[in-house]
């Protein structure tokens, strides 16, 4: 599975990709943007799985990429882990308006994000089952 | 106007006032009025007035410190540290990260290697066998503590993106002083320059200041 991890800070990126790779995802198909403009031109020209993104980055920020995955019509199905400090209510509701299949508030675990990555994939696999 | 007015209770009005609001003298009423209306504006007016010209002088004096002194040392230099702290936990988390990467292929290893003895091993008791669990013990505590060193350097993204928001909150201040300069200069009928983007160093922060003769 390939997945684009998308954070301005390059420690944090390094963890997400250690977390996956524990997780058992294939560290060489885990790639890295550091703000959602360079993510968003990775997406459109490779093919992705997944993107786990933060909110608060430089240039573009998560929510506008999720806005701009969620509408463009090659990306629009695209599953999209967002793993951020942002806690407040209307940050998350505006995430889950824009169309978010996961929120994870850091500091996280290993554990809360294997669940929320399973929850993802169960829901995907759900709604590719009856569709 | 046919009923006499009379002052309300708590609120006495002075009797001028209110000979004024009985008078059957339209005219004069509508005079007196606007005489007392004037007279209220004049006194906001040059109260205003004063106001502006002690913000005015407050700024053409701060200009011209900035001119002189530049922005003050203490606000570059809180930036430039914050920048340094960010850069050094930045590094710090990376050398803890290294090393995780270091050690947990070993850590894997001894597990393999142990799980290898203890299939050639003849008997429980046997000194290698005691030891080769004793490693895999060891080696399976060391891949957790390696995954939870992993999480916490978590700390370093937290408290960097606070680190971000303070610096970023000392270069809105300078602009903001910048701006208030430059907005003076345009008051005192100096050509006021194009509009002000964001300052980055203090080469662009002199030069700003010297269009007005600072």
């Amino acid at each position: 599975m390939k997945i684009l991890v998308v954070d301005d800070f390059s420690t944090m990126r390094r963890i997400v990709r250690n977390l996956l790779v524990e997780l058992g995802f294939s560290n060489p198909l885990i790639q890295e943007a550091d703000d959602g403009n360079n993510a968003l031109a990775m997406l459109k020209a490779n093919a992705f799985d997944m993107v786990v993104t933060d909110w608060n980055m430089p240039n573009m920020t998560g929510i506008e990429l999720l806005q701009a995955i969620r509408a463009e019509p090659k990306l629009k199905g695209m599953p999209v882990l967002m793993v951020t400090a942002e806690n407040n209510r209307e940050q998350i509701i505006a995430a889950a308006q824009a169309g978010v299949n996961g929120y994870i508030v850091k500091p996280f675990t290993a554990v809360t994000l294997k669940e929320k990555l399973d929850k993802i994939f169960e829901r995907l696999a759900a709604k590719g089952a009856s569709a | 106007m046919n009923a006499a007015v009379t002052a309300p209770a708590g609120e006495a009005l002075p009797p001028e006032v209110i000979d004024l609001l009985n008078s059957k003298d339209g005219a004069a009423f509508e005079q007196a009025l606007d005489t007392m209306v004037r007279q209220r504006e004049q006194h906001l007016f040059r109260a205003l007035g004063v106001l502006a010209r002690d913000l005015h002088g407050a700024v053409t004096r701060l200009g011209a410190d900035l001119a002189n002194e530049g922005m003050p040392d203490s606000m570059i230099n809180a930036r430039k540290h914050l920048g340094e702290v960010l850069e050094m936990s930045a590094q710090a988390a990376h050398r803890s990260l290294d090393f995780v990467d270091r050690i947990r292929p070993e850590a894997e290893a001894l597990s393999q290697n142990a799980t290898a003895v203890l299939d050639f091993s003849r008997s429980e008791t046997d000194p290698a066998a005691v030891l080769a669990r004793q490693a895999q013990v060891f080696a399976s505590a060391c891949s957790e503590g390696l995954n939870d060193m992993v999480l916490v350097q978590s700390w370093q993204d937290l408290a960097g993106q606070r680190v971000k928001k303070v610096v970023s909150f000392i270069e809105s201040v300078e602009s903001s002083l910048l701006e208030l300069v430059r907005l003076t200069g345009a008051l005192a009928g100096r050509e006021a320059p194009v509009e002000v983007a964001k300052v980055h160093s203090q080469d662009e922060v002199d030069r700003l200041l010297s269009e007005f003769g600072f």
